[in-house]
């Protein structure tokens, strides 16, 4: 998209309030280069990788408590969770520069089905080149991102949904194909 | 409160100008127009009480009065007393904002800290019409208030906005004043916003969620102004009297401030130097002041609207203008910026905007002059 173009879209927006979160229309697929990997500490103690996740298609979430569209979305996020009958997808949501005890009340209120993640000093965020909240990339199941999204996103709809699964059969095979090669 | 006989002679002839004025809207609130003049100072006394609740070592950074401004702003010292170890007053060396560093051993079943810190205030107001004798900025300062900060960059969608909104603005005034308007007239005050806010402009901007408090605001207009060559800050600090122009909303309701904070902006102009602006107030006054979510037009938003670029008033303590604060002695990550009272136990940080939990109290009197 043209920069005019996306600013024109981004005041219209400001203008508009629009806030709720959107489907797929916004999920740009990734061209860039790869995303580091990292580990940071969990909510609720422990330490959690990326590279614990390969093989699962990978919701990389970057948040706040304070963002108010990321309220919502959050809800969206565990509902489809709820969804997923297999272990094929996971979700890493990641809190960017808030004390963990802020962190800790929000989801005594709003619990989850998914870890949540402390980058305390922004460092992932930066790493990942996060420039807004909330950003998602989605990764399939060789950590590399396919998508991107800056904003909210209703993750139950049907197209995210269908994306989603899209990427965990491609998984499938890639893991099938790096099965066979490895001699099974 | 002391009145002073002078200002309140004062505020009864403004009040009288106003009375048979088009602006009925303000006298009937009991308002008068938003016009702070520095005229006289005014001293103030604030107590900020913490009392940890003990989890081993026990680390506190508790922001003072550092903004010394010989027009407007005057600290006049600080004094504690703590059962702590070690208790000195440090300052961050990128902005001077100075602060009571204590820490406590972990046997100290009961930490505690008292901190009185004496200033004085008066309102500040910058005559527009025409340029003064204001000192140009030095090249390094000119280069500290328009570098971009962690919260807030000044390329990307910051520069591209900011650009769309200055296009065709032939000078820096005509830039600040059309940046002020554009965040008057785009944002909102949201009440249910924690604390100030965070102040994260970007994610504002790309979200389209514009609404927040003055940490918000403020740091937009902050973050629109560098994004567009004009150097800008934002001043953190605390209300600590009720508004002499009958503004509920921009003022304290009693002497416990505990949560009065409120940031306030400035964009340095040639000629005038550090103009005052406070967009979020605006805002403030709109969604608070009775019956609540005033009109644009409504007499008190134009008012302040017009008295908040290129005014203050002086019922108000400035903390500090700065951004991405190392506490020395700190486990946790930088601070985007210190307002609050901070401290550490080895459960963490604690939540600074939760001063029930935390636990602290900020009370505050005026002295007679």
């Amino acid at each position: 998209m043209r920069p005019r173009a996306l600013l024109a879209m981004v005041l219209c927006l400001c203008l508009g309030g629009g806030t709720a979160p959107v489907g797929a229309e916004i999920l740009r697929p990734w061209s860039g280069s790869p995303k580091p990997s990292f580990a940071l500490k969990e909510l609720n103690g422990g330490a959690r990788g990326l590279d614990q996740h390969r093989g699962q298609v990978v919701l990389v979430h970057f948040f706040a408590t304070w963002c108010e569209p990321c309220i919502p979305e959050m809800t969206s996020l565990r509902a489809m969770m709820e969804k997923q009958a297999d272990n094929r997808v996971a979700v890493l949501a990641i809190d960017v520069a808030e004390v963990e005890d802020r962190v800790r009340r929000f989801f005594e209120r709003l619990p989850v089905n998914f870890p949540i993640l402390l980058d305390g000093d922004r460092a992932v965020t930066k790493a990942w080149q996060v420039h807004g909240l909330p950003t998602t990339y989605i990764l399939d199941g060789t950590l590399t991102p396919r998508f991107v999204v800056e904003g909210a996103v209703d993750w139950t709809k049907v197209e995210v949904m269908r994306l989603i699964d899209g990427l965990t059969s491609r998984t499938d095979i890639q893991l099938e194909n790096s099965m066979f090669h490895k001699g099974g | 409160m002391t009145i002073h006989r002078r200002e309140f002679l004062m505020g009864t002839a403004a009040f009288a100008a106003v009375a048979s004025a088009p602006g009925q809207a303000l006298a009937q609130a009991g308002a008068s127009p938003f016009r702070p003049k520095p005229e006289g100072w005014r001293r103030f006394d604030i107590v900020t009480r913490l009392e940890v609740k003990p989890q081993g070592e026990t680390r506190a950074w508790i922001p003072l009065p550092s903004v010394h401004e010989a027009e407007w702003s005057r600290p006049m010292g600080n004094l504690w007393t703590t059962n702590a170890t070690r208790a000195a007053i440090h300052r961050d060396p990128k902005s001077n904002a100075e602060f009571l560093r204590v820490e406590w051993a972990a046997s100290e079943a009961a930490p505690v800290v008292e901190v009185q810190s004496r200033f004085a205030s008066r309102d500040r107001a910058i005559d527009l019409s025409k340029p003064g004798q204001a000192r140009p900025l030095s090249a390094g300062a000119r280069k500290y208030y328009t570098s971009a900060t962690a919260l807030l960059p000044t390329d990307g969608i910051v520069k591209e906005t900011a650009e769309k909104i200055t296009a065709g603005a032939t000078t820096d005034m005509q830039k600040a004043q059309r940046l002020y308007d554009w965040v008057v007239e785009n944002t909102a005050r949201n009440g249910q916003t924690r604390g100030c806010g965070v102040g994260d402009i970007a994610s504002m901007l790309k979200s389209g969620n514009l609404t927040g408090k003055c940490a918000d605001l403020n740091a937009l207009y902050v973050g629109l102004a560098r994004a567009s060559g004009l150097p800008a800050r934002d001043v953190y600090g605390l209300r600590v009297a009720p508004s002499k122009f009958g503004y509920k909303s921009l003022g304290t309701g009693s002497d416990t401030i505990t949560r009065a904070q409120h940031c306030r902006a400035e964009v340095h102009l040639a000629g005038f130097g550090w103009v005052p602006v406070d967009p979020a107030d605006v805002r403030k006054v709109v969604l608070e002041e009775p019956p609540g979510n005033l009109a644009l037009n409504n007499d008190m938003v134009v008012s302040a609207r017009k008295g908040l670029f290129g005014s203050w008033e002086g019922n108000w303590l400035a903390y500090n203008d700065g951004h991405d604060i190392v506490l020395p002695g700190a486990k946790g990550p930088t601070l985007d910026f210190l307002m609050y009272p901070q401290a550490e136990t080895v459960a963490g940080r604690l939540d600074c905007l939760d001063p029930d939990n935390f636990r602290y109290t900020i009370k505050v009197t005026e002295l007679a002059t």
